[in-house]
């Protein structure tokens, strides 16, 4: 069965020059987004998951940011080599974007319904009246209570998760095809998180929307997504299915992040063990693969050469030297940890 | 324990799935040996550590690196050493009038000439030509030739020219700056009465600079369209009078010499160098002591405040809200008045008396706010629950963690306070006249500034220089003291 | 928001009365008497002068009429210039220093805006560090060598044009009012760059900038919309101190430029000892500035939906 791709992005590098050097924060990553379908991106705080999307949404500041290398296409549309103007006009309607602390991600004294309005105006051509009644309309979708009301107060009048879905009206008010949601519900309460998720799968299926979802909460993915890449050091590590992604984790690093987690189950109560130690320099980035430092599994070739993916699945891949032929068997990579 | 259970479970597995890319095959055979666990260094777990450097090492390393800053504090060191130590080496009073000397450029020691009008020579009167002329010849010539009789010297420059036929008489003039035509002559120096007087001696206030004299001559009433001009620079002279006020053995045609003036000297004749020293030694006082003072009063204040809390610190801190309110220069005036200190009497201390009451309360806020902020910190709390007393808290904990702030307040606070001296004396409500200070002296360089513009930007550069630096300094201080507090430059 | 007006109004009130009690109680704490000076002065002379001004009676009488006068709005008659009373100084004088004192924040504000926002866009280029230093130096030297300099350049660049290109002193004329204008207001201009400049880099890294550069908007928008309303805003704040250093700036400006502001008469006054005058004055300036403090803080809230809506 033919993918329907809307985002196919390959082998993208991103640099940046900083006073101490030049960070490799992309150092070569792959993934596609199926339409109507959520693509979930695990990592750690600096492992490149946000530059990313950022150069994905032609957001990466430059200089001192450079692609390197790579593609990335938005049905069959090239990103990373249209023209700033081209990429203006694709931000906002083609691809939207939420954010991580929404107390932050509003104009503090832009009232609210003005802030949707503006989208609207710029993408769509609405005059002021018409796209103010478009935003009252998106809140209102949003289940915001009293949308009319809440559409001329200011930012610092809505609670958290109020301000999380007047961003999410905001970033749907033009339908794009593509969501990019930057850790969505980290900044808010457990009982929001909840309902936030719940309104952006239900959107999700009313637009036919896809979405890339990314954050640190294995949890979050494990609701949201169908599939998941993980990232680490600026690379993808493992990518699949959520079923694969949980259930076969392949990554000594995925392994990790899995146990990691809090479950909530009762009887099956594990501690949760900690990653040692902290993520490469990426001045720097090691020649051989990023996690040997602190992989329990580590094998002497892994400090001499970096691994390649291997196949597990049709969907399902790993960056790791444990997938070759040659490595010892270990049965604790897929059962000691579940 | 992962490592060892991995050891033991060591088998030959069969492969499930060849590596994907080709470069991996080229060189497998040569990685089959390293597929083994390996051993790792304590190292590559924690990354590299650093050696750990305490606060004010590691504030002073990054200060080293702020090549602003560092030149700042060389700037400050020297204008410090300037006028704290100048005197030593730099003996000349800075009260000493010398009216032969006024307004003087800088120098560097010259000979002045010991000379009376005499020495110039008697003023020519041709008896050949009539006291009127005979005939009428219009227009009128410029004279033919202009020259100096013996040595132009501040005493007197003689003068003499060429009779112009026609004439009735003629028009001197002095000009500063080379006149290119007849309109900038200006005012007349001096007409003379006949037609036969061909000399002049000038002995208008002269000083050792360029002049140029022209001479025009007059039909009686309108005068001539041409002039004729020639450069002076008259010699620096003493009268003999001033002369013998140094010494009695001193005659006419000796040379006294004259000591140098590197910043030269005031519309009194007195030395800027040695002023801007005496000067320096005030603005450093006033500039020193009185934040000294008012930031002390401020941290104890605030440090009350914040310390004790509750009702206390409300009410405190709404008094110092109400002092904020005032307008602080008119409250120095006030008190300039009310101490008594009237038009030309030293303004110091009332000047200090007013910083020290109006402007502690930044300080205050500032100290309170970070005194509250380490009262919530998780070691302050720590450390009480441990059972640690008040004082060992506010010994530790509190003013180790706020002195940074503290001394970078005090650094911004002495150019301000620096810049106050400066503006109270400039208006004269500070320093007074003769002491001198850098207020005063740009103050009365003003006076002055068209012709000898030496006198204002002398003090003004250092003014200028020592608040520029101070803020450098401060701004390099905050940067390198705290990273929270940065600024961007 | 009313019941923050009516406070800061309140407590304005008290300041200015505070003033007032300092002034009233610093000029009788000077040694000697007023009438001091006045030569050849016969007791009767003294008598009616001393009744005139009110000097015979004891303090407190004394203390309350001046401030029963204060509260009427008015100041008395000056010392030195007979038969001139301090209101009509400053209906004469006042004007003038208003306009001047005008022209230096409006031309303080918006150089501050403009180069500020230069400087941000440019950061670590070259318009950047040029402006910076020229800000170091405009808020380093004081503001009577600004005037004196300025004078003296325009002095030397009228000569060398052979024209009067700008006048160098008076008042009167609008070319009278740019140098003086420009001298008082350099350093004031040189703190809103700076403010200005740190208040931009601050907004341009924030998250709704980077909401609003996602959201598609143009560049152009963005600056305007977005960035420049909320760098402006916290430079209002900064505007209750600039107007008290223009306002005190004016002594010296208007001092050496020769303007008839009342700057220049209230130092005159103070070096003439004339009581009634520096006592109306410094409680004309004391209220001036308090309520200009406070009127900045009130607009601050009104434009700040922030500040508005909490309070």
């Amino acid at each position: 069965m033919a993918k329907d791709i809307v985002l196919d992005v390959k082998d993208l590098k991103v640099e940046f020059d900083t006073y101490g050097g030049v960070v490799k924060a992309v150092r070569g990553v792959d993934f596609q987004v199926e339409r109507g379908k959520t693509l979930g991106i695990v990592g750690e705080s600096g492992c490149g998951k946000s530059v990313t999307m950022q150069s994905i949404m032609g957001l990466i500041p430059m200089p001192p940011g450079r692609i390197t290398s790579g593609t990335a296409k938005l049905d069959g549309l090239e990103l990373l080599k249209v023209s700033p103007e081209k990429a203006r006009s694709i931000r906002g309607k083609e691809i939207g974007m939420i954010f991580q602390d929404p107390m932050s991600s509003m104009n503090p004294t832009m009232k609210i319904g003005k802030q949707i309005a503006e989208t609207l105006i710029v993408h769509r051509g609405y005059s002021e009246e018409k796209a103010l009644n478009e935003a009252k309309r998106l809140l209102d979708r949003t289940k915001i209570p009293e949308a009319h009301k809440r559409a001329s107060q200011f930012p610092f009048e809505f609670s958290g998760g109020m301000l999380q879905r007047a961003i999410i009206a905001m970033a749907l008010a033009c339908k794009p095809k593509l969501l990019i949601a930057d850790e969505p519900t980290t900044a808010l309460d457990v009982t929001i998180q909840e309902q936030i998720l719940d309104l952006l799968k239900e959107l999700q299926t009313e637009d036919n929307m896809s979405i890339i979802m990314i954050t640190h909460d294995l949890g979050v993915v494990a609701r949201m997504a169908d599939q998941v890449s993980v990232m680490y050091a600026g690379q993808v590590i493992e990518s699949g299915s959520v079923d694969e992604i949980f259930y076969k984790s392949s990554h000594p690093y995925t392994i990790g992040l899995r146990q990691a987690m809090p479950v909530n189950d009762e009887q099956n109560s594990t501690k949760l063990i900690p990653i040692e130690g902290s993520p490469p320099d990426l001045f720097s980035p090691p020649k051989a693969c990023a996690y040997y430092a602190r992989c329990p599994y580590a094998m002497e070739v892994c400090n001499k050469q970096d691994p390649s993916y291997t196949m597990i699945g049709e969907t399902h891949r790993a960056k790791c030297w444990m997938q070759d032929a040659r490595a010892p068997k270990n049965d604790d990579l897929h059962q000691a940890h579940l | 324990m992962m490592e060892i259970e991995l050891n033991q479970k060591q088998t030959n597995s069969t492969p499930r799935s060849a590596p994907a890319m080709s470069d991996i095959k080229s060189t497998s055979d040569n990685l089959d040996s390293f597929f083994k666990p390996a051993i790792k260094q304590d190292e590559s777990l924690h990354g590299l550590s650093r050696p750990s450097l305490s606060y004010w090492q590691d504030a002073w390393i990054r200060l080293k690196k702020d090549k602003k800053a560092i030149s700042s504090l060389f700037l400050v060191s020297f204008i410090l050493a300037f006028s704290l130590l100048g005197p030593l080496f730099w003996t000349v009073d800075p009260n000493e009038q010398n009216l032969n000397m006024i307004s003087q450029g800088p120098s560097f020691g010259s000979e002045a000439i010991i000379a009376n009008r005499e020495m110039l020579g008697e003023l020519i009167v041709d008896e050949n030509i009539p006291e009127e002329p005979l005939e009428e010849i219009l227009p009128l010539a410029a004279t033919e030739s202009l020259e100096v009789l013996g040595t132009a010297n501040t005493v007197g420059v003689h003068l003499k020219w060429q009779a112009v036929p026609g004439a009735y008489n003629y028009t001197i003039y002095r000009n500063e700056m080379e006149p290119t035509s007849i309109s900038e002559l200006g005012v007349p120096l001096f007409t003379t009465e006949y037609a036969n007087e061909l000399s002049y001696i000038d002995s208008l206030q002269l000083e050792a600079i360029p002049y140029w004299y022209s001479i025009v001559a007059t039909d009686g009433v309108d005068e001539a369209m041409t002039y004729t001009s020639i450069q002076v620079t008259p010699k620096l002279a003493y009268s003999l009078d001033q002369a013998r006020a140094i010494s009695n053995d001193y005659k006419l045609g000796d040379s006294i010499s004259i000591g140098a003036h590197p910043f030269g000297t005031d519309q009194l004749g007195r030395d800027v160098m040695a002023r801007l020293m005496t000067g320096g030694r005030i603005s450093f006082f006033i500039g020193f002591f009185a934040p000294l003072l008012y930031i002390l009063f401020g941290t104890l204040y605030g440090g009350i405040a914040g310390f004790v809390g509750g009702r206390v610190d409300g009410w405190m801190m709404r008094f110092s809200d109400f002092v904020v309110a005032l307008p602080f220069l008119l409250f120095m005036i006030l008190s300039y008045i009310a101490f008594g200190a009237g038009p030309g009497e030293s303004g110091i201390v009332p000047m200090m008396a007013t910083m020290v009451a109006l402007l502690w309360p930044a300080t205050a806020r500032l100290v309170r706010g970070q005194v509250l902020q380490l009262r919530e910190e998780g070691f302050t709390q720590a450390a009480q629950l441990l059972g640690a007393s008040s004082w060992y808290i506010l010994l530790r904990h509190m003013i180790p963690n706020t002195i940074g702030v503290i001394l970078v307040t005090l650094t911004f606070a002495i150019p301000s306070a620096i810049f106050t001296e400066a503006f109270l004396s400039f208006i004269g409500m500070g320093v007074a006249p003769p002491n001198a200070s850098w207020g005063v002296m740009s103050n009365e360089g003003i006076a002055t500034m068209l012709n000898t513009p030496h006198e204002l930007i002398f003090p003004a550069i250092f003014i200028s220089l020592t608040v520029l630096s101070f803020n450098l300094l401060g701004d390099g201080l905050r940067d390198a003291l705290d990273a929270r507090m940065r600024s961007r430059e | 928001m009313k019941k923050y007006i009516f406070s800061r109004v309140v407590q304005g009130i008290l300041t200015v009365f505070f003033i007032a009690t300092a002034t009233f109680f610093a000029m009788h704490l000077v040694p000697g008497d007023p009438l001091m000076d006045a030569k050849a002065m016969t007791p009767e002379i003294r008598a009616n002068l001393e009744a005139k001004y009110g000097l015979d009676q004891p303090v407190l009488v004394q203390y309350s009429t001046f401030m029963k006068n204060m509260l009427l709005g008015d100041f008395g008659i000056s010392f030195t210039q007979k038969n001139r009373s301090v209101n009509d100084i400053i209906s004469e004088h006042f004007p003038v220093s208003a306009v001047l004192g005008v022209l230096a924040i409006l031309y303080a504000a918006l150089g501050g805006i403009l180069w500020g926002a230069l400087t941000a866009k440019y950061r670590n280029k070259w318009p950047d560090h040029v402006i910076m230093v020229l800000v170091i130096l405009g808020i380093s030297v004081p503001n009577f060598v600004v005037a004196a300099v300025s004078q003296w350049a325009t002095v030397n660049l009228n000569e060398l044009a052979g024209t009067s290109i700008l006048p160098v002193a008076g008042w009167g004329e609008f070319s009278n009012m740019i140098l003086p204008a420009m001298a008082l207001g350099l350093s004031t201009m040189a703190y809103l760059t700076r403010l200005m400049r740190n208040s931009m880099l601050d907004v341009g890294n924030s998250d709704y900038i980077r909401t609003a550069k996602a959201k598609g908007l143009k560049a152009s928008r963005i600056f305007v919309q977005h960035e420049l309303r909320n760098s402006v805003l916290p430079l209002i704040t900064i505007l209750g101190p600039a107007i008290a250093a223009i306002t005190t700036g004016g002594f010296v400006v208007e001092k050496i430029f020769a303007i008839p502001g009342l700057g220049r008469y209230f130092v005159q006054a103070v070096q003439q000892l004339d009581y009634t005058v520096i006592m109306g004055l410094t409680v004309f300036y004391g209220a001036f500035l308090v309520f200009m403090v406070i009127a900045v803080d009130v607009i601050y809230g009104l434009i700040d939906p922030r500040i508005r809506l909490a309070k």
